[in-house]
């Protein structure tokens, strides 16, 4: 995993697309490719209501990237320092290589290009100190963008407050 | 002629990095030199029409006088200096789809179009003819000849020493395709004139009815001139008639092409020297506006040694040839000797032998090798038992009582001069030696025969006497009068003589309309971009050229039968099948890079991509190792390269070439391509190390992220309502 982590709240998500809008303007894409993708899930029924999930999928930045290990031509890479997973646009050739390998749907197919793009935490944003744009943007303020170590933890205190609110 | 770089392009990159740059900040600015790059893009790519000039002119004044900022103003200098420089660039890229310089990639134009000297549009009429679609493959020729039957047969075919086959085995047969498809569609009536403009009133005259002449009288009457073609002879055809035997060439080939421009209009007046019997006083009274030379080099060279005009039997060759072709086919004499080693020389001593000369001898100066008749010529008079004689220097014709008996030669060898490609012939003294001969033909080249001009004061000739002009527009040194073809070049080919016809008309136009003359000579122009013919990599490289059936021997010696028989049908099909489609495809090597140095695939093996290190070609090893993946097709920059998905499987295709097709798998979800195994494969090969999953199933990107979304929703625990 990268350095960083964007937690969504999902209870606090209704599907706005903000994220997805900005991410898309940030990085100057046309038509097709979403880097940040919001999935909308259900509706199911919980309790006899019917209810919706928003499930907001960036790229995970994993540990071992499939799409690293399949790229034949080292366009893709892991940033040694903090571990985001990006695509040199310089030395992709467009094969799709990436987007066949990856488990999660993450690269996406820049037609104007001809080149693959991913998230990429707006790491330009990031090396300036700046968050990335779904974060930055987000209406509901559902995002949080920073350390895994902290959004964990900012999980655990909700959960024992309201532990202790007995609610 | 090349540029070095080309402007358009130039411009292009400019203005792309000023955009880019973000000094244009003021918002307006900034949308207009948008446009204008768009605008110049359509010009590059060979979309733009008439009115994208003055659009550009007009948002390049705007953004440089509304511009708020320096660098907005700058931008539309930059524009506006570029178009003030080169205009007629940008005019010629609207109008031809050719950009001469290659930079514009998408126009950049095939090199046999480039070398024909009247720019025909090769590459699309091959594929036309290829397709069957004869009468359309005519139509294209015509619009830069107007004489596809003849140069059919006949032409000297520059083009197809510039084909790029030629660099994988031998070069496309354009010239024997051109006289199929005009054959067959002259048989089926299809063979049509295009539709003339309407009639502008007035006159035009052509002095010659030869290709030159007849191709301006062509052009101007399709652009709605009266033309009339003054000719001394009582035929039309010029040296197509008079200097080329019927055994090459036969005369109603060229009746029949002639009579389409009879059918556009074009008045012909045959046995009329222009200078005797008309002159230029006499055609303005009539009322003629501007003036078109084409009056061919008939005069021969003379030999300069003794005894050449003490015999009725040494003859001039182009006055043999002419004589025989206007009729006279009377035995020249028992033995025949013809001096000369060009296209003309063959003529005649083939001509002879066809006559009933016993024996025929060729006397060059030279060796074989440096011969400048076509080497197919060449060949075809040894079959039929023309003897030749290399490196010789006649020195005298003698004889006894008003006989001939022979030509006096002395050997020679050949010496390399300082600062010339070709040898020069030196005698070495006491060598001489006589050929016997009845008869001795001359054909050691031709002039323009100046006389019949004398009368035309102030025209300039130049050191060759030649008329001198302006080899852009075919501009002589006098006010609307224009010349071109052999009067201009000196003995020169057909295709020569049609191009400077039709150039002449062009600028024969442009001077009775006011509109100015180009200064630079006008780039071949791209009349179609045809579909690909698709051809199965095995079949691409295995076709041969094929080879022209010929009269049988007995025939070719004694009668003027026709002697190239033509192609079948069939071999002609298959012959444009073969054709790589230079341009569409320009050779820049993206495709072997991306594949070979990027992918490391190496399926690409392109070797006539490379002029100066050629590696074998072969489009059948792709098969064996391309994994499909695209990246040659998504960085082809014009569309040459192609990656489809059809009929269950995917294809990869080089113009129109199959170089690679592979069935596909699909996604086990939704159903949506994944791509074919191969492909899949060489992706799971590079992870495997790293990719452990329990779940084999195969999944398009968008199922994937699903699951996972999903997974990750049914996962997570819910607060209760």
């Amino acid at each position: 995993m990268s350095k960083y982590y964007i937690y969504q709240d999902a209870k606090r998500c209704i599907g706005c697309f903000s994220c997805e809008s900005h991410c898309k303007t940030k990085n100057n894409l046309p038509i097709g490719p979403r880097l940040s993708q919001i999935i909308p899930v259900g509706p199911k029924k919980l309790n006899n209501l019917p209810r919706m999930s928003y499930v907001f999928m960036p790229c995970f930045h994993c540990q071992e990237p499939w799409c690293v290990a399949a790229c034949p031509t080292g366009a893709m890479q892991k940033r040694p320092k903090d571990g985001i997973v990006f695509v040199d646009d310089t030395l992709c050739v467009g094969c799709k290589a990436c987007i066949t390998a990856c488990p999660w749907g993450t690269p996406q197919w820049n037609p104007e290009t001809g080149k693959a793009v991913k998230c990429d935490y707006c790491m330009d944003r990031v090396d300036q100190g700046l968050e990335p744009a779904c974060v930055t943007k987000c209406i509901t303020k559902c995002l949080h963008f920073g350390d895994p170590a902290k959004k964990s933890q900012s999980k655990r205190d909700r959960h024992a407050k309201k532990v202790a609110d007995f609610e | 002629m090349p540029e070095t770089k080309c402007p358009v392009t130039d411009t292009i990159g400019k203005l792309s990095t000023v955009i880019d740059s973000g000094g244009l900040t003021d918002p307006r600015s900034r949308r207009r030199a948008e446009d204008i790059l768009a605008l110049l893009n359509d010009v590059a790519w060979g979309r733009a029409d008439s009115e994208h000039l003055p659009a550009i002119e007009s948002l390049t004044r705007k953004l440089e006088e509304q511009g708020k900022t320096e660098s907005s103003q700058n931008a539309g200098k930059l524009v506006r200096t570029a178009l003030a420089q080169h205009r007629e660039i940008f005019i010629s890229h609207i109008d031809t789809h050719n950009c001469s310089s290659g930079d514009c990639l998408r126009l950049a134009p095939a090199p046999c179009q480039m070398t024909c000297p009247a720019g025909l549009d090769i590459p699309t009429y091959v594929t036309l003819i290829g397709m069957g679609r004869d009468a359309e493959a005519i139509d294209v020729i015509r619009r830069d000849c107007p004489f596809p039957w003849v140069c059919g047969l006949v032409c000297t075919r520059p083009c197809e020493f510039m084909c790029v086959r030629a660099r994988i085995d031998t070069p496309i047969c354009i010239k024997s395709l051109k006289g199929f498809a005009a054959e067959r569609a002259m048989s089926e009536g299809s063979y049509k004139n295009p539709p003339k403009e309407p009639d502008k009133n007035r006159k035009v005259c052509v002095i010659g009815a030869g290709p030159g002449g007849m191709s301006a009288a062509y052009y101007l009457s399709l652009k709605g001139y009266g033309v009339r073609v003054i000719e001394q002879q009582p035929v039309a055809g010029g040296m197509l008639l008079l200097g080329i035997p019927r055994y090459r060439l036969p005369r109603e080939v060229i009746d029949r092409e002639v009579v389409m421009l009879k059918n556009l209009g074009v008045e012909f007046q045959f046995n009329t020297a222009f200078g005797t019997d008309i002159t230029l006083q006499q055609l303005k009274t009539e009322g003629f506006e501007a003036y078109f030379v084409a009056i061919g080099a008939h005069q021969s060279f003379k030999l300069g040694i003794p005894g050449e005009s003490d015999f009725p039997q040494v003859k001039q060759a182009i006055d043999f040839l002419r004589d025989v072709a206007l009729g006279d086919r009377q035995v020249p004499g028992k033995h025949a000797v013809v001096i000369g080693g060009g296209n003309v020389a063959i003529d005649a001593a083939r001509t002879c032998l066809r006559l009933g000369c016993e024996s025929v001898t060729l006397a060059y100066r030279r060796a074989r090798s440096e011969m400048p008749a076509d080497h197919e010529e060449v060949e075809q008079a040894e079959e039929e038992g023309i003897r030749f004689e290399f490196l010789n220097i006649p020195s005298e014709i003698i004889g006894s009582g008003g006989r001939l008996e022979g030509l006096r030669c002395l050997k020679a060898k050949l010496v390399s001069k300082k600062g010339q490609d070709r040898k020069y012939p030196v005698p070495i003294e006491g060598s001489e030696y006589t050929i016997g001969a009845d008869v001795i033909i001359c054909a050691i080249g031709q002039q323009v025969d100046t006389a019949c001009m004398e009368s035309v004061k102030g025209l300039e000739w130049t050191r060759r006497q030649t008329i001198n002009v302006q080899m852009a527009t075919m501009e002589s040194s006098l006010e609307g009068i224009f010349a071109a073809g052999d009067a201009v070049t000196g003995p020169a080919t057909v295709i020569e003589a049609i191009g400077g016809g039709k150039r002449a008309a062009e600028s024969i136009d442009r001077w009775l309309s006011g509109i100015p003359q180009p200064s630079m000579p006008p780039v071949p122009t791209r009349r179609r971009r045809v579909e690909y013919l698709e051809v199965p990599a095995i079949t691409k490289m295995t076709l041969k050229r094929p080879e022209m059936p010929l009269l049988n021997i007995d025939r070719r010696r004694t009668t003027f039968q026709q002697v190239e028989l033509g192609h079948t049908e069939n071999m002609v099909r298959e012959e444009a099948r073969r054709c790589l489609r230079c341009d569409i495809c320009l050779r820049c090597g993206k495709c072997v890079e991306v594949c070979r140095d990027r992918m490391k695939v190496d399926a690409l093996q392109m070797g006539y991509f490379d002029f100066d290190h050629p590696v074998a070609t072969d489009f059948r090893v792709t098969e064996d190792r391309c994994i499909l993946c695209g990246a040659c097709a998504t960085n082809c920059p014009t569309g040459a390269m192609r990656m489809e998905d059809r009929g269950g499987e995917r294809v990869l295709s080089l113009c129109g070439t199959l170089l690679n097709r592979k069935k596909l798998l699909y996604c086990q979800s939704c159903g949506a391509v994944l791509g074919p195994e191969r492909y899949l494969d060489f992706v799971h090969k590079r992870t495997h190390a790293v990719a452990r999953v329990a779940d084999d199933r195969r999944l398009c990107e968008v199922c994937a992220r699903k699951s996972t979304a999903k997974f990750s929703a049914a996962g997570a625990p819910v607060k209760r309502g």
